[in-house]
């Protein structure tokens, strides 16, 4: 009994031996806010990612080596980014590090990143332009959503949808990046031959979103677009339906999207994204609930397309650095790369040396369908080329 | 007629909030700036029972306030007791240091995900026509609740033993504990109210839109409410926040929606020039402060 204890604890000890030595393992840091106002959207991604290694692990790592996942919450606080980064590089040596965070952690990971010219990933935060062609040399971006295309494709979707000439109200939360992508679509619709009738930015968090909706609903828009967190989203919407408002209205997909679909069970609310629903079943998928369920995530497995997305991209990157890894044979690796999603996109995600979002990009359209009582697909893969 | 609805709502979302700041303050001196993650805690108490007792919406409801009621007494016996006597800085920073475990220790039990308490007890939250404007089945359930908490408590506080001996202890605690009042009890009776207050308007908030982690800050929204009206009077408080809900809903329907992120605290910071200890707070509790 007494040897079997010891060898219980030298088991459970081995891991952290072998963590202990970063340079037996391909080391990889995340400062992420895993608590705070943003934890709803960023912890269900670390958790899938951190999920996905451990899988890849279990498998063997990757090119003989283990992955080293080291997560760092920053509370979505700037000041606790930039202290995580600087432990991540300095201490932890880390080959690349990983944003999933606020918009506002950016600049001091980004400092960080530049100033020891090491990769900075952001794994389910959006994506900055600066990953756009023509991309930064150290930013890279695989997350869904996607500033201007995203607009691009809604609106594509209203015009090609609607019967009628198109009154747009717009809605965003108070944040830079969405009160940004609602001005650009405001332009766009303008060129689409549509109308913007009112746009209403919402601070957050607000108690009671219908003073906003009861200015958008008497400007009367017969379709809506919103671009911003799925709180704000589809608050905005509810308090505009309670206000009696029929038209119907388009939103972003989050992670959320699946199952709000089928709680808000209305046909008017559209939601465009780039993440295959659970409701196709692809082999990938089953993979997904399996993993998730081994590593018993609390989140629904629906949340978790995203995080398994940023898994399979950091396996696929560090299979392409050769071993002894260092940051330059990473960022090397990261300028020519191409992952196969396994159909949980509408085409494999590709960076290149100038192009570190991707060179396409592909959306769907979902709604509930009332007769089905079911979410229905309204609109198949649609690829916008992303382009300098 | 939709505006003087949207400021009823929005007036009720404060009143409701900051007479749990009120009831403290006046009681026992100490400001709670932990008032929100109390909220906060009582939302996710509805969403437990609502869960444990489920098919028994009105059970689960009952239980959630009990709870809140137990949470706000316990509090005081726990931690503000120890308080008693210290400088009141020395409570208001218990009060936050409060505020930062409760909302780690309900990331950790709840997680970071968006929860829908109203969609768990079964209830669906559609909306009624008041005239020519509507109004959601939840906020004029929150309204009312306002309108029975500020009753309720006025009759308390006017007529009850414990309402009159909660006052005395308000006024000259050191008389009311040589007339023999127990003062633990009566602070922990309000620690106890102004949780349930508070927690009822998390509760209604919560079932109005969803439950998340950013509600907490809701609760220091309504903060400039209670100080406008002056932070020992609960008619200031509630005054307070008509003034504060309606500046912020004409200004977000007739001039920018932004403002009414700051109308709160702009109408405080005009307040504070003019008359700073509120509508119908003293000079006295001012200077105490």
């Amino acid at each position: 009994m007494k040897r079997l204890m010891i060898a219980a604890a030298l088991a459970a000890a081995l891991p952290v031996a072998q963590q202990a030595n970063g340079q037996d393992a391909y080391v990889v840091g995340v400062s992420a806010a895993m608590t705070g106002p943003g934890a709803g959207i960023y912890a269900p991604v670390v958790e899938a990612m951190q999920a996905y290694v451990n899988h890849v692990n279990s498998r063997g790592g990757v090119n003989g080596k283990p992955i080293r996942l080291i997560v760092q919450d920053d509370g979505a606080e700037p000041s606790k980014a930039a202290a995580n980064a600087k432990k991540l590089l300095s201490q932890d040596k880390v080959l690349m590090l990983v944003n999933a965070s606020l918009s506002s952690t950016y600049a001091p990971m980004v400092a960080e990143a530049r100033r020891a010219n090491v990769p900075l990933y952001f794994g389910g935060s959006v994506c900055p332009k600066e990953t756009y062609p023509p991309a930064d040399p150290l930013q890279f971006c695989s997350t869904a959503f996607g500033a201007t295309f995203d607009s691009q494709a809604a609106l594509a979707f209203v015009k090609n949808t609607a019967k009628e000439p198109v009154r747009l109200g717009l809605a965003a939360m108070a944040i830079p990046i969405a009160r940004g992508e609602i001005d650009y679509a405001e332009g766009l619709s303008k060129t689409l031959g549509m109308t913007p009738v009112e746009k209403q930015i919402t601070p957050p968090p607000t108690p009671d979103y219908t003073p906003f909706a009861t200015k958008l609903k008497d400007a009367n828009p017969n379709w809506m677009w919103s671009w911003s967190p799925w709180v704000s989203q589809v608050r905005t919407f509810e308090a505009m339906r309670r206000l009696g408002w029929t038209g119907r209205y388009v939103s972003w997909a989050h992670l959320n999207a699946e199952e709000e679909l089928a709680r808000i069970r209305d046909p008017g609310f559209y939601v465009v994204g780039t993440n295959a629903f659970f409701q196709d079943d692809l082999p990938i998928h089953a993979e997904i609930r399996a993993v998730t369920h081994r590593a018993n995530l609390k989140y629904p497995t629906t949340y978790l397309t995203e995080g398994f997305i940023a898994g399979m991209v950091i396996e696929s990157v560090l299979k392409a650095t050769p071993w002894p890894a260092t940051p330059a044979k990473t960022l090397a690796a990261m300028n020519s790369l191409k992952v196969d999603l396994k159909g949980l996109r509408g085409g494999s995600l590709e960076w290149t040396k100038d192009n570190h979002f991707r060179t396409k990009q592909y959306y769907r359209v979902w709604h509930w369908d009332a007769g089905k009582q079911a979410i229905v697909r309204v609109q198949d893969w649609q690829a916008i080329e992303v382009k300098r | 007629m939709q505006l003087a609805v949207n400021i009823a709502v929005l007036a009720s979302i404060y009143a409701l909030i900051s007479c749990g700041y009120v009831l403290i303050y006046r009681v026992s001196r100490v400001l709670s700036l932990a008032h929100g993650e109390l909220m906060l805690l009582g939302a996710y108490a509805l969403y437990a029972t609502a869960s444990l007792f489920s098919g028994h919406p009105l059970v689960a409801i009952g239980v959630s306030a009990l709870l809140a009621l137990v949470v706000g007494g316990l509090v005081y016996f726990l931690l503000m007791r120890r308080m008693t006597g210290e400088a009141v800085l020395a409570a208001v920073l218990a009060t936050i240091a409060l505020g930062v475990l409760l909302r780690g220790a309900m990331v950790l039990v709840w997680g970071a995900q968006e929860q829908h308490p109203l969609r768990t007890l079964g209830w669906d939250n559609g909306s009624v026509a008041i005239g020519t404007a509507r109004i959601s089945f939840v906020s004029l359930a929150l309204v009312a609740a306002t309108a029975l908490s500020y009753l309720g408590l006025w009759l308390f506080l006017r007529y009850t033993r414990w309402g009159i001996r909660m006052r005395a202890a308000g006024q000259n605690p050191l008389l009311a504990a040589q007339r023999g009042i127990g003062l633990h009890g009566i602070y922990a009776l309000a620690w106890g109210l102004a949780t349930f207050t508070g927690g009822m308007a998390g509760m209604l908030i919560a079932c109005d839109s969803a439950l998340d982690q950013t509600m907490a800050v809701i609760g220091l929204k309504a903060f400039p409410a209670a100080l406008v009206g002056g932070l020992d009077s609960l008619a200031g408080a509630l005054l307070g926040s008509i003034i504060v809900a309606a500046t912020e809903v004409l200004l977000i329907n007739y001039v920018d929606p932004l403002l009414s992120d700051v109308v709160p605290f702009v109408v405080l910071l005009a307040m504070l020039i003019v008359r700073p200890w509120g509508l119908f707070g003293t000079r006295e509790e001012l200077d105490r402060v």
